[in-house]
């Protein structure tokens, strides 16, 4: 075996790429704490407009959210009677829905503040962290975070406030209005776009 | 009816009358074809028979409460000041004190009873008559428990979902939950019916108001208004009923198959939990 010097230079680089990358892996807590501080910083900004905010949101959750999976739960059995056109419109839908029915809910964050409490696994990949927000003169709404893990780099799956799920409330009314139009994903898409071309 | 059959007396009448009426008039969901297995599936979960009645008595509360809670919670929200608002919630809280120590006891949870006979006692006197939530601001927070949660500690199943005229959201358990409540509330037996009907109409009025924007907002960013109360009243119980103990991996809502990628076997596995 002769080591000819490309290869030496090559097993070098690959070192130094190996030993360069983030070397700082953050826990699934950390990832959340510094989530909730840009979140907090980004959208409690004063004289911000609707637009903006609404910007600012959109950014936020396409970084922190795993989105195409959380359309795909939400749509629970009946993503595989979907075509694949269907799916493709749907995940596209689902994120201008929830764009248009979240975005407004943090207009008013002055004087709220989240504390990431801790974290528990649920499975290899995937960690629950539990968090607080605080509400000045209020009891502290729990918020639950389910993250999901791949080569240190965190997504939420979904979120839980006071034990609600926003993944499984979406799902179930989903399925409802599924039901309601005949069985068909066609009918849900064509509700979603109702929805999500009006104000 | 099921209730009938667990209410006794003249209120089950009254209940399995006006719900039969309803049934009649608009009938029970129709099952889907049993080969359609994505729509089987849905229909299990919903656990919904009485969909069309529910449907229609949901219509029933929206039109009561858009023509007089709503306003009345809205003036009262816009016109009373802030701290005086949190005195009101305080003392009619304080009153549903005995009810919740009573459960707490039924539950066996003997530290949290304690909490709320602390609370009680605290704040009934020197938070003059409950208006003030000093055994709170103590570090002693307050918890809800009601007949219904008992009985679900106790493993009766909470049946099929049941929209009741005026209390809203509920199913066969936690519809005897509320009788069963008002049945063991020592403040309904000495004191005159007046007094109990202000209270329930005080207790209205402040829920509504409290929860003025969150209604707003949900109707207002659902496609299927009565799903989406439906999918949020039962998962909230399942809460309470764990007093908020985040659940071990297997039963965390939605837990189970976030990748739906054998959803079949994957799902009922986690709609089973989250019953």
């Amino acid at each position: 075996m002769t080591r000819s010097p490309l290869k030496v230079l090559g097993a070098f680089l690959f070192l130094v790429l190996v030993y360069s990358a983030p070397a700082q892996a953050a826990t699934p807590e950390d990832f959340v704490k510094n989530m909730g501080d840009k979140a907090f910083a980004s959208l409690s900004e004063p004289g911000l407009t609707p637009e903006e905010r609404t910007k600012r949101f959109r950014d936020l959750l396409n970084q922190a959210f795993d989105l195409p999976r959380i359309a795909r739960f939400t749509l629970g059995r009946y993503w595989r009677t979907a075509t694949e056109e269907e799916q493709q419109e749907f995940v596209q839908l689902f994120e201008k829905f929830v764009i248009q029915a979240y975005a407004s809910r943090f207009q008013d964050m002055s004087g709220k503040k989240l504390n990431v409490l801790n974290a528990r696994e649920i499975s290899a990949a995937q960690a629950l962290v539990l968090s607080e927000i605080q509400i000045p003169g209020k009891p502290p709404v729990k918020i639950n975070w389910r993250i999901r893990s791949k080569e240190d780099v965190h997504k939420i799956v979904d979120v839980m406030v006071e034990g609600i799920s926003m993944s499984v409330t979406q799902r179930d009314e989903f399925a409802a209005v599924i039901r309601q139009t005949g069985g068909k994903v066609g009918g849900l898409i064509e509700a979603l776009r109702r929805k999500t071309s009006s104000d | 009816m099921e209730v009938a059959r667990l209410i006794p007396g003249r209120t089950a009448r009254l209940i399995a009358s006006v719900a039969s009426i309803g049934l009649l008039a608009v009938g029970c969901a129709t099952p889907p074809p049993a080969n359609d297995k994505a729509a089987v599936a849905a229909y299990n979960q919903a656990n919904d028979p009485y969909e069309p009645f529910n449907r229609a008595m949901l219509k029933f509360n929206l039109a009561l409460d858009k023509a007089i809670l709503k306003p009345v919670a809205y003036v009262y929200r816009e016109n009373v000041a802030d701290p005086l608002q949190t005195n009101v919630t305080n003392f009619l809280s304080n009153l549903r004190a005995p009810v919740i120590f009573a459960n707490d006891l039924l539950q066996g949870e003997f530290e949290r009873a304690g909490t709320t006979l602390m609370r009680f006692t605290m704040n009934s006197t020197f938070g003059v008559l409950g208006i003030n939530d000093l055994a709170g601001d103590l570090g002693m927070e307050e918890h809800s428990e009601d007949f219904g949660q008992t009985l679900a500690t106790w493993d009766v199943d909470d049946g099929p979902y049941l929209v009741l005229p005026i209390f809203g959201p509920s199913n066969p358990r936690d519809g005897v939950g509320i009788l069963a409540d008002s049945l063991m509330d020592p403040f309904g037996w000495v004191v005159p019916f007046e007094y109990r009907l202000g209270r329930a109409v005080g207790s209205a009025v402040d829920k509504r108001a409290q929860n003025y924007d969150h209604i707003n907002d949900l109707e207002k960013n659902s496609l299927d208004f009565y799903a989406a109360i439906r999918s949020l009243y039962r998962q909230r119980r399942v809460e309470e009923i764990r007093n908020g103990v985040p659940a071990s991996d297997s039963s965390i809502p939605g837990g189970i198959s976030v990748v739906p990628q054998k959803p079949d076997g994957q799902q009922s596995k986690a709609t089973s939990t989250e019953k």
